[in-house]
């Protein structure tokens, strides 16, 4: 046999054991891990722009929003968090039945979240509605100078990775559905699981920078 | 069995947890509105979030502690 026609096998059982290599699980496991925790650190970059061009632009002012609408919204969110970590930690158990009520019980809050903030607070539709004292439509208008502005950045932002997050949990839910995970393998169920939450936790600073802090201007 | 219920449990206490910092900043907003005050408040939740729901320890532990964690 001639070096070239060896050299040539070789190559082509290298190639061959190269995609037939599997790292083990846990191995791969802790890549995905890092390799999402790093997507979410980047996102700080994002997020962390606007959160620090509120402060810039606004000072210690803010727009007058409706508080009792973004308590709402932020409790929303408060309890998807906690159906999601519910649904997680029955995947982690193979208690299938409650992952899947608590994922789609999360889905459906985070669709709430999102009209909440586009339908109610954005007002896209141009509504008024005064029930029980409150206004539940904002006011404010896009054209309406740096208030609009960050306001309407900050939460189309994150209105954008609540719709996404959305989604990740209902691809997620019919994985599971079908049967695609186990307490011993649900990766996927984790990773949806840290989105959500990270999604959450950029709202425990959006609320405050926009609802709470500084004087609201009129 | 009672390995998730504890697990349930935890989830539920870092629930409460959140729900009464949340409580915490309207009012603190409502009454002295201290900007150090409430992003400090924020900073709380979000280390409750990272730690007890995000599992941030799983970046440095081992499978077989994670293993145990979840089963605890």
């Amino acid at each position: 046999m001639s070096a070239a026609a060896t050299h040539h096998d070789d190559r082509v059982h290298d190639e061959a054991h190269a995609h037939h290599f599997q790292p083990p699980y846990n191995v791969q496991l802790k890549s995905n891990r890092l390799g999402l925790w790093l997507f979410c650190f980047s996102e700080i970059f994002l997020f962390g722009a606007l959160f620090a061009a509120r402060f810039y632009l606004w000072g210690n002012t803010r727009p007058e929003l409706s508080q009792v609408l973004g308590l709402i919204t932020t409790s929303v969110l408060l309890v998807s968090s906690f159906f999601i970590n519910r649904g997680e930690v029955a995947m982690e158990h193979g208690d299938r039945r409650t992952f899947l009520r608590s994922f789609m019980a999360t889905a459906v809050l985070g669709a709430i979240f999102f009209v909440g903030v586009v339908v109610l607070e954005w007002n896209i539709f141009g509504l008024e509605l005064n029930l029980f004292g409150v206004e539940w439509f904002g006011h404010l208008r896009p054209e309406d100078g740096v208030y609009a502005g960050i306001f309407f950045a900050m939460t189309g932002m994150h209105a954008l990775h609540v719709l996404s997050g959305i989604i990740f949990i209902l691809l997620v839910w019919n994985n599971g559905r079908k049967g695609h995970f186990s307490a011993e393998r649900h990766w996927g169920v984790e990773a949806c699981a840290i989105y959500w939450h990270y999604v959450d936790v950029v709202w425990v600073f959006f609320y405050p920078a926009l609802y709470l802090i500084g004087a609201p201007v009129h | 069995m009672s390995n998730k219920r504890s697990a349930f449990r935890l989830g539920v206490y870092v629930f409460l947890a959140l729900a009464v910092l949340t409580g915490l900043e309207f009012w603190v907003s409502a009454s002295f509105n201290s900007a150090v005050v409430l992003l400090v408040i924020a900073l709380v939740k979000a280390a409750l979030i990272v730690q007890y729901f995000m599992h941030v320890a799983r970046l440095w532990q081992e499978e077989s502690e994670i293993h145990g964690e979840g089963h605890q």
